[in-house]
């Protein structure tokens, strides 16, 4: 779900930075405003080597192959660490292993890292009405999993179809988009599974890794 | 007498010695013309190992790298080749795509440049170092700020 170099137009790969860069600069204002800024600093570290890893777990789909993602589980377990965190990752991700690209990297860390902070948010919901609870936790949990990777793929399929070059033959590249997205199904609710027992897990041993998200 | 039919026998023998060569290679000249097909096959794979089936090519000249000179599509091996127009030299551009993956491909053609593959991947080994220096790194960096928390 990595949008490599050479496939998009200058002015969308320019539009995905500057959005990049101004959620970057809203990520870490919000993370100033925290009492202690540095606390979650070692955890985000860690994170951010999870999600480089991650996208070298293949998943055989046939016709093709998937990756985890794991920007779901960042934003619930970091909150607005998790962009620049996601950034960096991608970052790395793209000189190290050529997954995705350097003019296409704004692009790619708003596709994953926008995601992970709407998880944050829908993780944040567990909250609401009577308190926290176990139950609680594994279900918003899932939901902030499954609804990452699915915004994910949903940007991802958006942003190719509208701008597909008029020498593509475009009837067989949206076939080849679309079987890419339904490729993808499986991951979004292996991410949410993923990202339910994490969370519950963590909740059970380090409930206070979860009190800051 | 003698002298006369010597003469004519070393006649007889020159002729019949002159009609056993292949007349061919004395009677005609030759023209040999050729023409000189460089094919370049690409193979398209994903860094998984995986042929790039059906993927979309296009291949772009040097002197115009905006409009595609050929399109094509790779076979189920990720395979695609294509006989480039050596009248145009220089580098031409060939590029892959499948459902919004793909690549670049620069290939000298012509004059003396040499044509050239597009590796200079890494191998599972140096990719593995990389990794684990990317993730040293940040594990450092968590035990760094970990440690400053704590003291």
């Amino acid at each position: 779900m990595h949008i490599p170099d050479g496939i998009l137009p200058l002015p969308v790969t320019g539009a995905g930075y500057a959005a990049t860069a101004a959620t970057t600069w809203y990520s870490i204002r919000k993370i100033k405003q925290k009492e202690d800024p540095r606390q979650d600093i070692p955890k985000a570290s860690l994170l951010t080597a999870a999600f480089f890893v991650a996208s070298w777990i293949h998943i055989p789909m046939p016709p093709t192959s998937v990756h985890m993602v794991l920007n779901g589980l960042l934003g619930t377990l970091l909150g607005y660490y998790a962009f620049p965190a996601i950034l960096i990752g991608l970052f790395f991700q793209a000189v190290m292993f050529g997954h995705g690209g350097l003019t296409t990297l704004g692009l790619n860390a708003m596709i994953m890292g926008l995601p992970a902070i709407i998880a944050h948010h829908i993780f944040r919901m567990r909250k609401w009405g009577s308190g926290e609870s176990r139950r609680k936790t594994s279900v918003f949990g899932f939901l902030a999993g499954v609804v990452a990777v699915g915004i994910s793929v949903a940007m991802f399929v958006v942003i190719l179809l509208t701008n597909l070059p008029a020498e593509l033959n475009v009837v067989s590249e949206k076939a080849a988009i679309f079987t890419l997205a339904i490729a993808h199904i499986p991951v979004i609710f292996i991410e949410g599974t993923i990202t339910a027992l994490v969370t519950t897990f963590l909740r059970r041993v380090r409930p206070g890794i979860l009190d800051g998200v | 007498m003698c002298g006369k039919w010597r003469s004519i026998i070393a006649i007889i023998g020159i002729l019949m010695l002159g009609s056993a060569l292949p007349t061919e290679a004395y009677a005609h000249g030759v023209n040999i013309e050729y023409t000189s097909n460089v094919e370049i096959e690409i193979i398209a794979r994903y860094d998984t190992g995986t042929p790039m089936a059906g993927a979309q090519v296009a291949v772009y000249t040097p002197s115009d790298p905006s409009t595609p000179w050929l399109t094509g599509v790779c076979d189920e091996e990720g395979r695609f080749s294509f006989v480039p127009d050596t009248s145009q030299p220089g580098i031409w551009d060939v590029q892959v795509r499948l459902a919004g993956h793909g690549g670049i491909i620069h290939i000298p053609i012509g004059g003396d440049a040499a044509v050239t593959d597009g590796g200079g991947g890494f191998s599972h080994l140096q990719i593995g170092l990389m990794a684990a220096c990317v993730v040293w790194g940040t594990v450092g960096t968590a035990l760094y700020f970990s440690r400053r928390r704590r003291t």
